[in-house]
């Protein structure tokens, strides 16, 4: 990460010009992202993150003294916020999310802006849908725990500040996570080819 | 090394987070293993793949947080007088006179709207707007933004949009224009609370019994106001002394507010004074459906 994320804290604490603008351009994309794959719906997803930076917002300039702005690691902190308030909103959402996605939902798949040498060819695009289509398929806590190791790729020790589980139990749960990701993959290919 | 306890080290092993003695009785677990040591090929070209799956984030929200978190304010002068003015990017949020330090302004706002308010330049189409307010001119269009206040409110400043300048309407006007003909009252507080005066002419708003009422910055103000837009205070105070509250045509059998512009234009020998509606239906007058001495309903 950024080396200068945490004086960030402390900039947007006291009011420095444009240090708030600075701290959202960081870390929407990644919020988006891991929020998408908490609800599974965009709009929801963007409504989250914008009110992610606006309790951010009045935590460090009017609940927070400059101590804590100082000791405070944001990443995780950010993240433990947008969970927050995504499994919030996901509560609202039960009902409607736990059904099967609805197609249109689930084909805009649309790379960011780090694309990878691997997205060139349309095999490996294909298959990086299927891919996508296999960890919506999961149950929410893989999909969290897969996105923070391999897609945003978190340390144990920030995963385990932002879900607040314990690391040793995080292992565990991470490596079936992804067991349970690659069975469903698995089984998506063999049902495609048996149509 | 079980199986169990090798497979769950995997992660680690492919990051290089693993404690040197650990990776390394893992990999003699996986050397002798083939079935673990397929799951981690699986597991890795897994991994590799996975942070493909970052999504483009729709549309930044950087200035949609920015707007929620704080709206702007700035300056406005025209001639001696200076008024604040904060804004959102909807409009106008409240205006008031420099006469409060701006630390008090941001207090204030920060109490009645929980909004902070950062230093900004005023769009110009905004400012335009103040200036003519001012001025004491008539709005094209007055792009305030009070959508946070209760409806009631609203709807009464709204209406308070209405009011030329150079003309008044009694408090007793708007609450029947609005609907509640018995919140003459509930009126006159609202138009107390008005966030933003000037661009919102609260100050064309007086009393049916006379005089010019109470105004949030002092009796002299609103005269001063309401004289630099043309109204005639004296005569509408002095006809309301005798009791009367309308001017009538002779010609044309209407009766009028005094300073409606039909009004203004009755030639001295046809004018007619009018105590009330009762005064005005006995002697056979219709209200004039500009200013509406009636409401329409009635």
């Amino acid at each position: 990460m950024a080396p200068h994320t945490d004086i960030l804290a402390l900039a947007v604490h006291r009011r420095e010009d444009g240090a708030f603008e600075r701290l959202v351009e960081q870390f929407e994309q990644q919020l988006f992202n891991y929020v998408y794959r908490l609800i599974q719906n965009v709009h929801d997803a963007q409504e989250v993150v914008q009110d992610t930076f606006l309790r951010a917002h009045k935590a460090l300039t009017r609940q927070y003294d400059e101590t804590r702005c100082t000791a405070l690691l944001v990443r995780p902190w950010l993240y433990r916020i947008a969970r927050n308030l995504a499994m919030n909103k996901r509560r609202g959402l039960r009902s409607r999310i736990e059904q099967p996605l609805p197609a249109e939902e689930h084909v805009g798949f649309n790379p960011a802006v780090r694309p990878p040498a691997l997205l060139c060819s349309i095999e490996t695009r294909e298959e990086l849908e299927r891919l996508d289509r296999a960890l919506a398929e999961l149950p929410v806590e893989a999909r969290e725990l897969v996105f923070l190791r391999f897609i945003e790729e978190m340390s144990y020790a920030e995963i385990a500040k932002t879900t607040g589980l314990g690391e040793s139990v995080l292992r565990g749960k991470v490596f079936r996570s992804l067991r349970q990701l690659r069975d469903t993959l698995a089984s998506n290919e063999e049902t495609a080819h048996a149509v | 090394m079980r199986c169990e306890s090798a497979l769950i080290r995997l992660d680690e092993l492919r990051a290089g987070e693993l404690p040197a003695d650990e990776a390394n009785e893992v990999r003699e677990h996986l050397a002798t293993c083939r079935e673990c040591d397929d799951d981690r090929a699986a597991f890795d070209a897994l991994a590799t793949k996975l942070p493909a799956l970052v999504r483009a984030c729709p549309t930044s929200c950087v200035d949609t947080v920015r707007e929620l978190c704080a709206h702007g304010y700035d300056v406005v002068e025209v001639g001696a007088r200076a008024v604040m003015v904060a804004f959102s990017s909807r409009g106008i949020t409240r205006v008031s006179p420099v006469t409060v330090t701006e630390t008090k302004f941001r207090d204030e706002y920060r109490q009645r709207f929980g909004r902070e308010l950062e230093s900004r330049e005023l769009p110009a189409t905004l400012r335009g707007e103040v200036e003519a307010a001012l001025r004491g001119e008539r709005l094209k269009r007055a792009d305030v933004d009070i959508d946070e206040l209760p409806e009631f409110e609203r709807k009464v400043l709204l209406k308070l949009l209405e009011i030329p300048p150079g003309e008044v309407r009694s408090y007793a006007w708007v609450a029947r224009e609005t609907g509640s003909p018995a919140a003459v009252r509930a009126v006159g507080n609202a138009c107390a609370r008005n966030p933003v005066p000037f661009v919102v002419p609260c100050h064309r708003v007086v009393p049916s019994s006379g005089g010019v009422g109470n105004y949030g910055f002092g009796e002299r103000m609103k005269r001063e106001l309401l004289a630099g837009e043309g109204v005639d205070l004296e005569t509408i105070e002095s006809m309301a002394k005798r009791g009367f509250r309308y001017v009538a045509s002779r010609t044309t059998g209407i009766y009028c507010f005094p300073t409606c512009r039909d009004a203004k234009r009755i030639r001295d020998e046809n004018r007619l004074l009018v105590r009330d509606e009762r005064d005005a239906t006995a002697k056979g007058l219709r209200p004039c459906q500009h200013c509406r001495p009636l409401a329409r309903s009635a």
